[in-house]
C-alpha cells in the first residue's frame, strides 16, 4: 500500500523545491533528486528577507543606531546560502506562506490566539444566585440574569457601575472584551437573551450537544473574555481577577445590593476562587507563572479549546492535526521558544507539523492502515476500537514510523523541508502516537506508541533530536503507565509542565493531539472539560478556534485582524 | 568461557558495520599528519605547546582518594590539557557514521571523552590530546567519508541536506571543497580560513559508501528488512514501558 500511495505532501513540496519562488531559482528538477546546485544566492532571493533588509537599513539610518542586518550572519555570510523557500500551510489548498511570516511575532493571528485563551476564564454562576437568593433573599430570575449581564457587558471591559466620577477605559479599545454564558438547562436557555447565550445546541452536533449538556446539568456558566488589551499589559493571573471585579460590580448593580455588605465578600471570593475555572493552572515557582499562562494549559484543556472536533466531528485525524497546530504554536513557538527559553528559533522546529502535510500525510497513512487491518478501528466510534494491547501498539507505531522515515529517504525533500531531527521526531512520533490512539481510543496507549517510535526513529537512522530532547524520549516510556501517580498520569491531566515535557521542544503539539485523538476517535464532544468546549464554541471571538492552522496562514498572509489594537490612541502614520 | 561482546543485533551490513563502529575494529583508509589534524580542528597553532588548565597531576599533591587511586588518568589529565571539542556532520545520505554511532565508538574505546549526540552533529569535549586522539582515529579509519562527513563547529546544518551536484555535504560555510577527485580543507571548524589547504584525500565511491554506511535508508538497506534490529528495539521498549507500570512484573 505505502508505495503506491500518492503522497499529500507532494504538490506542496514541488511547488515549494522545483518552482521558483522569489528569485531562488529553484525552477525543475524533481522532489525525488538526491542532488542539486546550490547558488548561494543569499537574503536577496527572498521576498520577505529584502524587505526586511530594507526596513532594517531605514531603521538604523533614521534613529542613528545599528540594526538589522543580514551581513551580520556568520561574518558576512547571510541566510540563503541554500534556496529560502516559502512554505504551504497543512489542511489548507495552497495556502503558501513565508516562514518568516510563521513566526509569532511576525504573526497577528498566533499573538490572537494565544490573547485569546490567556484572557479567558470561565466563572459559575449558581453560588452567586445562592447567595442572593436565600442569603439575601433576593430573587433571581431570567430577567434579572440578562439583566446583570447586560450590566457585566459594560462593565467587563473597564467600565464603571456604581462609583461616580470614575475614569473608564474607551470601549474602541476594549471591543473584542465580553461575557457570554451557557447552561445544560433548555429551559433557562430559553429564557436567555440570544446575545448573551453560548447555545449549546445550535453550536455542537446533537450528539455531542446532548453530552455536554448532560455534564454540565443544571448549572449555568459565565465565559468572560477579558480585554486583549489588559492581558497583554498585565498577565494571566489577571484574568480572573479583572472579571471577579467587575462580576462583584455588576452583582452589586444589577440587584441593587449595598456596596459594602458582606455577601459582596462571597460573590468576590465565588468569582476569584470557588467557582472559577482557569485555562491553565499556576506554576510551581521555579517557573514563576501565573494561572493561565501557557506552562499551565493540561494538553486535555487546549484539545478541549480547538473546535474542530464540533464542525469535522467524522474526520478525528483532522480533528487531531489542526490541535497539532495550535500546540505546536502555543506551547513550542509561545511556551518554550520564548517564555522558557528566550530563543528565536523554535518557530522552526514547530512548523514542520503544520506545514506542507508532512505529518498529514503519514497520519492519514496510518488511518488507512490501521481501518484496513483492524476492521475501521479509526473511525469514529467506540464499539469499532481495538484494545490497547502491546501488541497492538508496536504494530501501529512501527508501521507509522517506518512509512515515515521511509519518506524522508524516498523523498530527499521531505527530508530537507524537516532538516532536523527534532523537527522529523516531532512529525514522526505525532503521527504514530496519535495513530495508537485513534485505534484504541486510550490517550496513554497513544502515548505509548509516541515512545516507541522515538526508539524506532533513533535506532534506524542512528540520531534523533538534541542532548535534553532525547533524553526525554528516551525514558519516556517508563512513565506512560507508571503505576506512580505523579508519573503515570492520565495523558489528558499532563501538560507542558510535565517533567519529562518541560524541555521538550516541538513535542507539545504532538502532546495535545494525543489527548484531542483520543476523544475525537471515540465521539466524545470533549476530551477533559466540558466548560471548555463549550466555552470557545463562539465565533465572537477574534481567532477562529475551529481552524487555528488557516487562522495562522492568514495572519501569515497579513489577513488576520486582531484585536487589542492601540490606533486610537497613538499618532496616525 | 571470557564474555566477547556482541554489540549490536541486525543481519545486514548496516549492523555490521554498527557493531564495527562501537567495537572500534574499523577499517583505516587515510593517514592525517598531526599538523593537519591541528589546523583543521582550529584550536591552536600547530607545533605549540598544549594550553593547559592546571599544573601535571604529578606536581600538584593530589588528595589521597581510592578512586583516583583507582583510575588511571588520561594523557590530557595528567598533563592538565584544557578541555577542547571535535564536532562531526555526517551526511544521511550514506554517510559511513551516524552521530549515535561515533558517540558509542568513543564512549566504549576511549576514555574520559564527553560525547553529546545530535541529529545533525556529534561532539566530543575532552582534554586537547586526548580529543585529538579520537579525532584521528575517526578522520583516518572508515567511520568517515571526506566527502559525506565533515568538522564543523559551528553553522553545520548540512546532515539532512540533499548533496552538492559533486556529490559532497552541503555546508553553508564552504569548510571544504572537491578538488582534482580530492577533498581539500580550506576552513577550519568554525568557518575561519586556513593557511594551508589540508587534503583529507578521495571521497568513497557511491558503492562504498553504501557498503560501509550505517544508516538504514529504502534505497540501500531497508530498516523494515533488519527484522532483528526491530524486535530488539520492541523489547527494549516492552521492558521499559512494563517496569515502569509495575517493577514486580519484570522479576
Amino acid at each position: 500500500m505505502a508505495d503506491d500511495r500518492k503522497r499529500m505532501f507532494q504538490k506542496d513540496l514541488e511547488n515549494k523545491f522545483t518552482k521558483e519562488h522569489g528569485t531562488n531559482k529553484m525552477g525543475g528538477g524533481d522532489i525525488t533528486d538526491m542532488r542539486i546546485p546550490y547558488y548561494r544566492l543569499g537574503v536577496d532571493q527572498n521576498p520577505r528577507k529584502l524587505e526586511m533588509k530594507k526596513v532594517g537599513k531605514e531603521i538604523a539610518e533614521k534613529r542613528g543606531l545599528a540594526g538589522y542586518n543580514p551581513m551580520m550572519h556568520c561574518g558576512g555570510i547571510p541566510l540563503g546560502q541554500r534556496a529560502l523557500t516559502p512554505s504551504f500551510i497543512s489542511g489548507n489548498d495552497d495556502m503558501m506562506v513565508e516562514n518568516d511570516d510563521l513566526h509569532y511575532v511576525n504573526n497577528a493571528a498566533m499573538q490572537q490566539m494565544w490573547d485569546d485563551i490567556r484572557r479567558t476564564c470561565i466563572v459559575g454562576m449558581d453560588m452567586a444566585h445562592e447567595t442572593l437568593e436565600k442569603r439575601l433573599g433576593i430573587e433571581v430570575t431570567p430577567e434579572t440574569i440578562n439583566h446583570y449581564l447586560e450590566v457585566l457587558n459594560h462593565a467587563l471591559p473597564g467600565s464603571a457601575v456604581v462609583q461616580e466620577h470614575m475614569v473608564e477605559s474607551h470601549p474602541a479599545l476594549v471591543d473584542d472584551c465580553y461575557v457570554k454564558i451557557f447552561t445544560g438547562d433548555d429551559e433557562l436557555a430559553d429564557e436567555i437573551d440570544d446575545q448573551f447565550l453560548i447555545d449549546i445546541d445550535k453550536q455542537f452536533p446533537a450528539e455531542q450537544a446532548e453530552q455536554l449538556k448532560s455534564a454540565i446539568g443544571n448549572t449555568t456558566w459565565q465565559a468572560a473574555h477579558i480585554p486583549t488589551i489588559v492581558s497583554r499589559t498585565t498577565d494571566g493571573g489577571q484574568t480572573t481577577r479583572w472579571t471577579a471585579m467587575q462580576i462583584g460590580m455588576s452583582y452589586i448593580a444589577a440587584y441593587g445590593m449595598c456596596a459594602g455588605e458582606a455577601a459582596v465578600a462571597d460573590l468576590s471570593y465565588a468569582a476569584k476562587h470557588a467557582g472559577v475555572v482557569g485555562m491553565g493552572d499556576m506554576l510551581p515557582a521555579r517557573r514563576a507563572r501565573a494561572p493561565n499562562e501557557p506552562g499551565g494549559i493540561p494538553f486535555g484543556n487546549l484539545a478541549d479549546i480547538i473546535q474542530t472536533s464540533r464542525i469535522n466531528p467524522d474526520d478525528p485525524a483532522d480533528v487531531t492535526l489542526e490541535v497539532v497546530g495550535a500546540g505546536c504554536m502555543l506551547y513550542d513557538q509561545i511556551w518554550l521558544g520564548s517564555y522558557m527559553s528566550g530563543g528565536v528559533g523554535f518557530t522552526q522546529y514547530s512548523t514542520a507539523a503544520y506545514t506542507n502535510n508532512i505529518l498529514d500525510d503519514n497520519l492519514y497513512y496510518d488511518v488507512e492502515y490501521i481501518n484496513d487491518k483492524y476492521d475501521g478501528a479509526a473511525d469514529k466510534g467506540i464499539d469499532n476500537k481495538v484494545a490497547p494491547s502491546m501488541d497492538v501498539i508496536k504494530d501501529i507505531a512501527t508501521e507509522s514510523t517506518l512509512y515515515g522515515l521511509e519518506n524522508y529517504e524516498k523523498y530527499p525533500v521531505a527530508l530537507e523541508d524537516h532538516f532536523g531531527g527534532s523537527q522529523r521526531a516531532t512529525v514522526l512520533s505525532a503521527a504514530a502516537g496519535s495513530a495508537g490512539v485513534l485505534a484504541t481510543g486510550n490517550a496513554n496507549a497513544g502515548l505509548s506508541a509516541w515512545y516507541l517510535c522515538m526508539y524506532l526513529h533513533k535506532e534506524g537512522h542512528g540520531r534523533l533530536g538534541f542532548f535534553g530532547f532525547d533524553l526525554q524520549d528516551q525514558c519516556g516510556a517508563t512513565n506512560t503507565f507508571s503505576y506512580q501517580s505523579d508519573e503515570g498520569l492520565p495523558h489528558e491531566l499532563r501538560g507542558p509542565n510535565y517533567p519529562n515535557y518541560a524541555m521538550n521542544v516541538g513535542h507539545q503539539g504532538g502532546y495535545a493531539a494525543i489527548a484531542a485523538a483520543a476523544h475525537a476517535g471515540r465521539g466524545d464532544a470533549y476530551a477533559l472539560n466540558p466548560l471548555i468546549k463549550v466555552c470557545f464554541a463562539d465565533e465572537m471571538l477574534p481567532f477562529d478556534f475551529s481552524q487555528p492552522r488557516k487562522e495562522f496562514g492568514r495572519g501569515a498572509l497579513r489577513e488576520f485582524e486582531p484585536a487589542g489594537e492601540r490606533s486610537l490612541i497613538i499618532p496616525a502614520k | 568461557m571470557a564474555y566477547e561482546a556482541q554489540f549490536y543485533p541486525g543481519a545486514t551490513s548496516v549492523a555490521e558495520n554498527r557493531r564495527k563502529h562501537m567495537s572500534g575494529k574499523v577499517e583505516k583508509l587515510r593517514e592525517i599528519s598531526d599538523d593537519d589534524l591541528t589546523i583543521i580542528l582550529g584550536h591552536r597553532v600547530p607545533g605549540t605547546d598544549y594550553p593547559s588548565t592546571h599544573p601535571p597531576l604529578a606536581e600538584m599533591g593530589e588528595p589521597e582518594c581510592s578512586i583516583r587511586e583507582l583510575v588511571e588518568p588520561t594523557d590530557g589529565a595528567k598533563a592538565g590539557d584544557r578541555i577542547r571539542y571535535v564536532q562531526f556532520v555526517d551526511s544521511m545520505y550514506n554517510a559511513p557514521s551516524t552521530p549515535y554511532f561515533r558517540t558509542y565508538n568513543a564512549a566504549i574505546n576511549f576514555r574520559g571523552v564527553d560525547p553529546g549526540t545530535l541529529s545533525g552533529r556529534q561532539v566530543v569535549e575532552a582534554r586537547e590530546r586526548d580529543m585529538e586522539e579520537l579525532a584521528k582515529f575517526q578522520l583516518e579509519t572508515e567511520m568517515t567519508c571526506p566527502a559525506l562527513a565533515c568538522l564543523r563547529g559551528a553553522s553545520v546544518h548540512g546532515h539532512s541536506l540533499r548533496l552538492q551536484e559533486d556529490g559532497v555535504m552541503f555546508d553553508m560555510l564552504e569548510r571544504v571543497r572537491l578538488e582534482n577527485g580530492t577533498i581539500i580543507v580550506q576552513k577550519d571548524q568554525v568557518g575561519r580560513p586556513i593557511d594551508k589547504k589540508v587534503d583529507l584525500g578521495k571521497p568513497m565511491s557511491e558503492e562504498e559508501a553504501a557498503k560501509r554506511t550505517t544508516i538504514y535508508r529504502v534505497d540501500n538497506v531497508p530498516y523494515r528488512e533488519d527484522k532483528e534490529v526491530l524486535e530488539w528495539v520492541h523489547r527494549i521498549f516492552e521492558k521499559r514501558t512494563m517496569y515502569g507500570y509495575k517493577p514486580a512484573v519484570q522479576e
